[in-house]
């Protein structure tokens, strides 16, 4: 098991060495994309609430832990930030907390489709570097 | 000798790479197509170094900038009477590791024929556009009088100041709007304005944005809110002899903002804002907020991202101005989700403030 683990890690981090910063990216994407397939793959609300609830924690943990990494720099701090709050306002909305309208079981599937097409605006997107992104996404794999 | 062999090896590895696509090969000569001038000249711009995956509703992933290039095609060979050139801005890529290949692609079609293709080095410092301002100053048709002029850029929100980080692939090299309006100036030349400049990038319905490029422009669409990946719809450029007949740009754009922003709504969760600026028409406001929108963008250069964030400027007192709305039309959906979802409209102009 650790060996496959260890097997996969070094694909990962020679693939995104190799391709880039943008691939690191893309794997957050296509994260989010699988939460999304699998709450639209239940009809049962409660699961569908509890994929979303799941996925966000798991990537707000691996954010976490890279952010006190101390092979963070502070300007990729200041990115992870502003993931972790967008992150957050998603799990705020999900639960109708700070202020936020409860997202209703009906509308779950299209919440999941907001979360993925929120990281996929044609806006500058959150700056973090090579290194860190690697981090999360090897933090990420590890929880999944 | 081993060491000779390798370093033979390497070499030939080197050349070929170099030669590997070579640098220009044009499909057909400049022949029937000369003759008769095109009537429509189009110039397609698709950045492509950079982060730019993106799903639809059933999880099936796309690249924006391929998906844009295959469209650009099929715009460029279902309109018989236009020119139009595409040029695809890549990621630098290496073959066997060491080797660069060239990170621009050029297409050129004429009377909806490929005439010419090549692969070509971007600027490899500030980016000015030298390279595509070359290749086209070298293809373009002699230009008629009634000559409609459509220039089309797709990317990532253009930066208004700062531009460090905007390629994937070169972090140092810096790329802002002004770096644009100076390639579509270089473009124009003492020619006419385009007749049209599609925006397909996010925030890009700013003052400073609008104001730099209305010297080249006379309608610019643009997103003054975030825009999703799958960007404006190309449909309406597949026939404009059908689509823009009499040349009425106006009417033709307000046609293509609606088509788009009917497009996105159908899948798009996220906030939809397509507007249409008249040039002429917004110059009044443009000049009475440059001051403050300038001031506002000199104080915001020393700021972290996480500091600022953009705003409708209607939210804004210094900008509420009587004429806001004069000379804009927008198309406007709140995002379904998040803080804003009950947000009635949008002024059509997009601004800066700093963070609660």
């Amino acid at each position: 098991m650790l060996a496959r683990t260890a097997f996969r890690l070094f694909i990962i981090l020679f693939v995104v060495f190799y391709a880039g910063i943008a691939f690191g990216q893309d794997v957050l994407q296509k994260y989010l994309n699988d939460t999304s397939l699998k709450v639209k793959a239940t009809t049962d609300p409660s699961q569908k609430r509890e994929i979303l609830n799941e996925s966000f924690e798991k990537m707000s943990k691996a954010l976490d832990k890279v952010q006190r990494s101390p092979l963070v720099s502070k300007e990729d701090r200041a990115g992870i930030n502003l993931l972790k709050a967008s992150l957050q306002e998603k799990l705020d909305e999900l639960a109708g907390l700070n202020g936020y309208e409860r997202v209703s079981d009906e509308q779950l599937d299209s919440f999941s489709d907001y979360v993925v097409q929120d990281m996929e605006q044609a806006d500058r997107t959150v700056t973090i570097s090579l290194v860190t992104l690697l981090l999360i996404i090897i933090i990420v794999i590890l929880l999944v | 000798m081993l060491l000779v062999g390798v370093g033979c090896l390497a070499l030939a590895l080197f050349l070929f790479s170099c030669s590997f696509i070579s640098p220009a090969h044009r499909v057909t000569p400049l022949g029937e197509e000369g003759v008769f001038p095109p009537r429509y000249s189009i110039v397609c711009i698709i950045h492509g170094d950079g982060g730019y995956l993106y799903h639809d509703p059933r999880g099936n992933a796309y690249r924006a900038d391929e998906e844009t290039l295959a469209k650009a095609k099929t715009v460029a060979e279902r309109n018989p009477q236009a020119e139009v050139f595409i040029f695809h801005e890549k990621r630098r890529k290496h073959f066997l590791l060491f080797f660069p290949l060239r990170d621009g692609k050029f297409y050129y079609y004429r009377h909806g024929r490929l005439l010419a293709e090549e692969s070509y080095w971007r600027d490899q410092g500030q980016s000015r556009f030298d390279p595509e301002v070359e290749l086209y100053q070298r293809f373009r048709a002699e230009a008629r009088p009634q000559l409609v002029r459509l220039f089309l850029y797709f990317g990532h929100e253009i930066p208004e100041f700062g531009g460090a980080g905007y390629d994937a692939s070169y972090s140092k090299r810096t790329f802002t709007i002004d770096d644009l309006a100076e390639g579509l100036k270089r473009i124009t030349g003492d020619s006419t304005k385009f007749d049209l400049i599609v925006l397909s990038t996010c925030f890009s319905g700013t003052p400073h944005t609008i104001a730099a490029l209305a010297p080249y422009g006379r309608y610019i669409i643009a997103s003054p809110d975030n825009l999703h990946l799958s960007y404006f719809d190309l449909d309406p450029f597949e026939q404009l002899d059908v689509g823009l007949p009499a040349g009425d740009v106006s009417a033709f754009a307000k046609t293509f903002a609606q088509h788009a922003f009917n497009r996105l709504t159908e899948n798009i969760q996220t906030a939809v804002t397509v507007a249409v600026y008249d040039v002429d028409r917004v110059q009044g406001f443009l000049h009475s907020v440059d001051s403050v929108y300038e001031q506002a963008l000199t104080t915001l250069k020393g700021e972290t991202p996480a500091s600022i964030e953009h705003c409708d400027c209607a939210e804004e007192p210094a900008y509420i101005l009587p004429g806001m709305s004069q000379g804009v039309d927008v198309f406007y959906r709140p995002p379904r989700f998040g803080r804003l979802k009950h947000k009635q409209s949008h002024s059509g102009w997009e601004c800066w403030r700093f963070l609660k």
